[in-house]
């Protein structure tokens, strides 16, 4: 019988963004990943597993990820009473939102998130900081910003909805009417449903086609 | 001693089913159609459908009862989600992965039933580290996690085939789509890729008994070689050897693929079915929608661009093959607007034929954790919507063959009338006048006569009248 090679993650700390949101941070255990890519968690020894998108750098020694806790959630409720030193069960990276490595450094990236759906792009651009990328983050809240000063200032852009302050009041919806994409642009999306198939159709809707669009819905 | 295995799910649980009798077998169990004459029950679960689980507890708690009777030893395998696989270790004898097969003579063997296999001797010590390694891996089974492990192993066994001229050959186990309807990738585990000289090993075995109709299974075939890192050839390079070693066979036969993933279908895969004759003139091209925000949301990894220059290379490249697809309606969120999409693509792509599904959740995928918010009412509305849109298309596909002569492969008799059915190289059900049951696993000619929507009927002629006309 083949020796079992272990998936369990020790918790290394929790860094608190907010109320609800936090980072984990956990060991890497030399798992290898691509940027944009995600895994699949959840407490060891229980069976219930969800996707989060890895947000630390593809040169960290640890893996993190960025966590909502969600109203009557489970997972996102578990991971917020997680302690450093418990064990997560982890399985993956999966997925293929990420960059092709003949775009990294010839493209032109905007990335638009809502919410925690920034995470894959804190590991994107801190991965490839050289790429040329504008981000655009839509939350309610200014305190919503998460880790901003992660990116640089001229690149990122916070549309905060319900508060002044950030750098655009709105929707990311009414930031991409106002400042129309180029065609070329590769634009990745993230995060609410929602907001995904508004941004979809504003970009089809200025001549973005298909191709350049790529998405990754969280709920 | 008796065996009895119930089967449940889709074509791999079958196909896999082929390869657990030889096992169970080689232990000196006998199969019997009667399970309650069984000493050895098992079931080829299915986590992906509610109904089936439904099925595996019902069947369990009987057998549980039985066991009051007579001696009874139960095992559960085949597609289980982690959950399930948690519950299922307190109610069966036996849970194993699929890829660990070539243990259960062992794990029967450690549930003290005595057979000719079992008989050899092990001492205690030894019962014990199995028991806690078994322990162990069950957890980690539990968990969903390296399900694939010993996939190797498994693909090693000789299947017993249930037909004489038709069987299917894995090729590929798992998936890493996470397509977010359906949980498949939680119950499979992650895509591993049988070596490609053993699949062209049971493939010649095949031909060379003259089988005439050869499925390659797996959950994303076209994917075939990917995880392999360049160690192992890619899916339109595994074609190419079969068609190379089906040239030089001389016989006739017919290679089939499924299912293929748009996001991996490149042109090569098509220039290479294009190019050899006993690779199938038939593709199977889940579509699931024809709306691109659906198809985000689905996590499909294709857009509809992506899909019409499929098409679009099939139609110019093999202008004969025929083309079937899965479509999904009443997904998470679909609008009216998003399934006229669909609609549109059933029009513009013509389809031979669709496997239409009005969606249901699937315990375990991401959209089960998503509002089921279609009605049940719409939901019936467009499937039978797109159901005749596709009655359409296929019925005139079907009107154009009438006249016109094919070679069909004969699979058995009908079951009422006294009549023979078949399918075409391009799957296409035919239904023939004759009782010779002889004709039963060969290709023959058939001249079409008449056609439904989703089926044709027709003539058997024989050689010299072919040679005459
Ligand atoms: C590919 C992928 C990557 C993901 N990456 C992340 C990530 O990086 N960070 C992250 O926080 N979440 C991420 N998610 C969502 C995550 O997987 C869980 O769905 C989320 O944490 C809720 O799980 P839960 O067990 O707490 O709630 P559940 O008990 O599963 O209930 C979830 C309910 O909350 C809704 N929901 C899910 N996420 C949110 C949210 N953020 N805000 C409001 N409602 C929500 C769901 O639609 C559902 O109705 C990702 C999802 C996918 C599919
Ligand atoms: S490709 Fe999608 S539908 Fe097919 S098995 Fe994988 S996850 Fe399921």
């Amino acid at each position: 019988m083949e020796t079992i090679t272990h998936n369990k993650y020790t918790v290394k700390k929790i860094r608190e963004l907010t109320k609800s949101t936090y980072v984990v941070r956990m060991e890497r255990n030399g798992m290898a990943f691509i940027p944009g890519q995600n895994l699949n968690l959840g407490l060891a020894g229980d069976t219930e597993k969800r996707d989060y998108s890895i947000y630390s750098r593809k040169k960290d020694d640890y893996l993190e990820i960025l966590v909502k806790e969600v109203e009557d959630g489970l997972v996102s409720k578990q991971l917020k009473r997680i302690n450093p030193g418990d064990a997560l069960e982890v399985d993956g990276p999966f997925g293929f939102f990420t960059l092709k490595e003949e775009h990294l450094y010839s493209k032109k990236f905007l990335f638009i998130s809502s919410g925690t759906g920034i995470a894959p792009f804190h590991s994107i651009t801190g991965s490839f900081p050289e790429i040329d990328f504008t981000l655009l983050h839509g939350v309610r809240y200014l305190d919503e910003t998460y880790e901003k000063h992660d990116y640089p200032d001229d690149r990122y852009i916070s549309c905060i909805s319900q508060e002044a302050g950030g750098d655009f009041h709105g929707r990311v919806t009414d930031y991409i009417k106002q400042h129309p994409v180029d065609k070329d642009t590769l634009c990745y999306l993230c995060g609410n449903v929602n907001m995904i198939y508004d941004v979809f159709d504003i970009l089809k809707e200025q001549g973005v086609p298909s191709e350049n669009l790529h998405a990754e819905v969280y709920f | 001693m008796k065996y009895h295995i119930i089967t449940l799910g889709c074509q791999m649980n079958l196909s896999d089913t082929g390869r657990t009798k030889p096992v169970i077998e080689s232990m000196g169990y006998e199969w019997t159609d009667n399970e309650d004459e069984a000493q050895l029950v098992g079931i080829l679960a299915c986590s992906v459908r509610q109904k089936a689980i439904d099925k595996v507890y019902a069947r369990i708690h009987k057998w549980n009862r039985a066991k009051n009777q007579r001696n009874l030893l139960t095992f559960v395998t085949g597609c289980i989600l982690p959950a399930d696989r948690e519950k299922f270790l307190k109610l069966f004898d036996i849970v194993f992965p699929m890829s660990e097969l070539q243990e259960l003579p062992e794990m029967i063997r450690q549930n003290g039933i005595v057979t000719p296999v079992s008989l050899k001797v092990v001492n205690q010590q030894e019962d014990l580290v199995f028991r806690n390694e078994r322990v162990e891996q069950l957890k980690r089974s539990a968990a969903g996690l390296k399900l694939n492990e010993h996939m190797s192993d498994f693909w090693h066994i000789n299947p017993a085939y249930e037909s004489k001229f038709e069987a299917f050959v894995p090729i590929q186990n798992g998936c890493d789509k996470f397509c977010t309807f359906c949980a498949v990738p939680y119950t499979r585990g992650r895509e591993v890729s049988r070596p490609s000289t053993e699949i062209l090993e049971e493939v010649k075995n095949l031909v060379e008994q003259d089988y005439k109709s050869i499925t390659l299974l797996g959950q994303n075939v076209n994917s075939y070689g990917l995880d392999k890192k360049g160690e192992e050839v890619s899916f339109p390079e595994l074609l190419r050897l079969i068609g190379k070693m089906g040239k030089a066979s001389g016989k006739e036969f017919w290679v089939y693929f499924t299912s293929p993933h748009p996001r991996d279908m490149t042109d090569e895969v098509i220039e290479v079915v294009a190019q050899y004759d006993c690779l199938a003139k038939q593709i199977h091209l889940p579509g699931q929608s024809g709306d691109d925000k659906v198809l985000i949301r689905m996590n499909r990894k294709h857009n509809m661009e992506k899909y019409r220059h499929i098409v679009h290379t099939i139609r110019k490249l093999i202008p004969r093959a025929t083309l079937f697809t899965d479509i999904i309606v009443g997904f998470t969120g679909e609008t009216d607007e998003q399934f006229e999409n669909t609609r549109r693509i059933m029009e513009e792509f013509k389809y031979n034929m669709a496997y239409i599904a009005q969606y249901s959740v699937r315990p375990g995928a991401t959209s089960s954790r998503w509002d089921d918010d279609v009605p049940k009412e719409v939901k019936k509305q467009r499937y039978h919507t797109l159901t005749e849109d596709l009655m359409k298309t296929s019925h005139e596909h079907n009107k154009a063959m009438v006249g016109k002569t094919y070679r069909v492969l004969v699979r058995g008799k009908e079951r009422k009338g006294e009549f023979l059915s078949g399918l075409t190289e391009g799957r296409i059900n035919v239904r023939i006048p004759s009782t010779d049951m002889s004709l039963v696993g060969q290709i023959v000619d058939i001249k079409i006569n008449s056609a439904t929507e989703f089926s044709l009927a027709g003539d058997l002629i024989n050689q010299t009248e072919l040679q005459s006309a």
